[in-house]
């Protein structure tokens, strides 16, 4: 071989096209440690490569001369005769001779930087399918919240609708009012939310007797209104038997106790007034369990109030509830309410209100309160979140 | 579909006759290794030729991570040529990993093809003691992913990055002047990957169309002893041992490799029944 390529600073080496190893020069064989080019002489160049790189030649260097006769920068691993690894880059190219002629560059150093440059790039390139990943989960979820949203609207449509229907129920349990020439009574219902925690009755028990209960169960909402629709069966059914208001509200106070006596959670308790009427005798006897004072207005204007003579339904077991008695003339009026009708106004505004239209049919002073109620919401909105309820009697 | 799949994996249709026959190329280079071979076959078949995508001019466009991080994702490519020409009983023709796809899609649909010709096929490249010899231990396939990385041969892109993030850029397919070969990171990465880690020897069991094993000699990728257990767990299978040195006999020896391929189809075609072939004294 020529001296100057026996010496030349790189490797060089022909094969035959079946990969045969020709020549080799003495740069080369230096480099793999091997005494001289006798080892080789016939061998394929396989022996020369790692197996990776073995697989690589066939893979990229056989398809590339055939179709390219030319390689350049070819990055493979080469044997030492210990089996160590040299980095190089190969260029080679193909003869009419049928030889493939290669030069071939150690690169140790320049593979140590590409090595890390590769790294870094592939970290690089993990992060950003990470974050690609991050971002299709992360559209993955916002779709399942738009669903679960558009389910949750769903059910809050259907939810809305069964209130309405459970309002509408509610609301049929109502009594209408009464109007004869022996007495007036006439109501006033609004619940805060779909349904009402108020519930009331007036019953003509006789024919001189008529029975005015109105409760008011702790809260409001679906729970409260369930326990008022449940003691609304109930005071009806003691209501007809003529049963005495101390027995009346003993049986509620005892349904409630029995109600939850097991489940301190789902406790309400209840505040109620009861008004039984003779008109024969002129007589009201009454009961108030904790219940705001009704108002009881003689036909000259002089207000007394009915206050409570009970605590409320469903806080102490066994309590003996007690009725009071009075007379009353005729021209007498009487409103009961609940807490979210006082609390909306000023105090004695109910007692003002109730004087300024004594001399108006009742149906007017229901009309006064009811619109003093719905201007006093406009204004104080805070008040708006009670159940209302109001009840106006003449004698 | 027919524009999408054609536009896709480059496919060409060429010949003159009415069998099909499919040139399937193996791993990391196009269809244009079969230019010393695919000529002697035009005559009498209708030649289709195809790139999978990521290699040649295949439509890198359509290149998805997830599918053909699987061979199952190259199997449907080669399903869905089939299917847009309508292919029946086609010799499908497949170099070393291509063999496997092949067998995979005539398992999926045996109504597509008549008979397979593996050219240096393996069923796994990795070694499983003791029944079993692949030729690598896990280590050199994955020195060889490494390998791959510091070649820069018919890159798409010097980072993947910007094609994962913008595959709809189908210019960076424009600025290649040649992806014959490519070790691509993107493409050739995932594509090696589905190759070289996926072990078939459960799948060549279940195959039922005739196959041709063109076993190469002195093939470090697949050698005689891989041929051989092809050949001996693969029912209706025939081997035949070349003289061809190398894991490229359509390269290297492409003459062998058609006389080969000719042989083997004259002995065990079906003869075909021609159309207009009528009673001549009508």
């Amino acid at each position: 071989m020529n001296e100057l390529i026996e010496n030349a600073p790189c490797g060089f080496i022909t094969l035959s096209s079946e990969g045969e190893i020709l020549m080799i020069n003495k740069t080369l064989l230096n480099w793999l440690d091997y005494p001289s080019s006798e080892h080789f002489m016939g061998n394929h160049f396989n022996m020369l490569l790692s197996p990776s790189s073995q697989i690589f030649c066939q893979l990229y260097l056989v398809p590339l001369i055939k179709v390219k006769h030319t390689v350049e920068e070819m990055f493979l691993t080469l044997h030492t005769v210990m089996k160590e690894e040299i980095p190089i880059l190969l260029n080679a190219s193909f003869h009419d001779n049928h030889q493939l002629t290669c030069v071939i560059f150690p690169i140790r150093n320049r593979s140590a930087l590409e090595d890390a440059l590769i790294n870094a790039r592939k970290m690089t390139e993990d992060a950003y399918l990470e974050k690609e990943l991050a971002l299709l989960e992360l559209e993955r979820k916002q779709q399942d919240l738009l669903q679960a949203n558009l389910i949750n609207t769903k059910i809050m449509r259907e939810t809305e609708r069964d209130l309405q229907i459970a309002k509408k129920i509610q609301e049929t349990a109502l009594t209408k009012d009464i109007t004869n020439d022996n007495i007036e009574i006439l109501s006033y219902y609004r619940a805060s939310k779909s349904l009402s925690g108020d519930i009331f009755g007036f019953y003509q028990v006789t024919p001189q007797k008529y029975a005015i209960i109105l409760l008011d169960v702790m809260g409001h909402g679906i729970s409260s209104a369930l326990i008022t629709m449940s003691l609304q069966s109930m005071f009806q059914k003691l209501i007809s038997r003529e049963a005495a208001p101390e027995s009346v509200l003993q049986e509620l106070d005892q349904y409630l106790h029995d109600l939850f006596q097991n489940n301190q959670d789902a406790w309400h308790y209840c505040t109620a007034i009861y008004l039984n009427i003779d008109i024969s005798t002129q007589t009201i006897e009454y009961i108030n369990g904790g219940h705001p004072p009704a108002i009881l207005q003689e036909d000259n204007g002089a207000q007394h109030e009915l206050g409570a003579t009970n605590p409320p339904l469903g806080t102490f077991e066994n309590i003996l509830f007690k009725s009071r008695t009075l007379n009353y003339e005729r021209g007498t009026r009487i409103l009961l309410y609940t807490d979210g009708v006082s609390e909306a106004f000023e105090l004695n505004t109910l007692n003002y209100l109730l004087n300024e239209s004594i001399s108006s049919p009742l149906a007017q002073t229901k009309e006064i309160i009811q619109s003093a109620l719905e201007n006093k919401e406009t204004i104080y909105s805070k008040y708006n979140n009670d159940d209302q309820c109001f009840i106006l009697v003449e004698l | 579909m027919i524009q999408n799949t054609f536009k896709r994996n480059n496919v060409h249709i060429r010949g003159n006759g009415k069998k099909p026959l499919i040139f399937a190329a193996g791993f990391g280079c196009d269809q244009t290794v079969w230019n010393d071979v695919f000529p002697a076959f035009e005559e009498d078949y209708q030649v289709i030729l195809f790139d999978y995508v990521g290699f040649g001019n295949s439509d890198i466009t359509a290149f998805d991570l997830i599918k053909y991080g699987e061979l199952s994702g190259y199997v449907q490519d080669l399903l869905d040529i089939c299917e847009t020409l309508d292919l029946k009983e086609a010799v499908f023709v497949g170099h070393s990993v291509s063999s496997m796809i092949g067998l995979l899609a005539s398992l999926s649909k045996p109504e597509y093809f008549s008979q397979l010709i593996m050219i240096a096929p393996s069923p796994s490249y990795i070694n499983d003691p003791p029944e079993y010899y692949g030729g690598f231990e896990m280590k050199d396939l994955l020195s060889l992913m490494d390998l791959m990385e510091k070649n820069y041969i018919g890159w798409a892109n010097a980072f993947s990055i910007t094609l994962l993030n913008n595959t709809a850029n189908a210019d960076v397919a424009k600025d290649l002047e040649d992806r014959f070969c490519s070790t691509d990171p993107l493409f050739a990465n995932t594509f090696a990957k589905a190759c070289f880690f996926t072990d078939n020897r459960k799948d060549i069991t279940k195959a039922t169309l005739p196959s041709l094993i063109l076993q190469c000699s002195e093939d470090v990728i697949a050698p005689r002893v891989v041929g051989e257990y092809l050949h001996a767990n693969m029912p209706n299978s025939t081997i035949a041992y070349m003289n061809a040195i190398g894991h490229c006999p359509h390269m290297s020896d492409p003459e062998e490799t058609i006389f080969l391929i000719k042989n083997y189809l004259l002995e065990h075609s079906m003869p075909l029944i021609g159309e207009g072939v009528g009673n001549l004294n009508e």
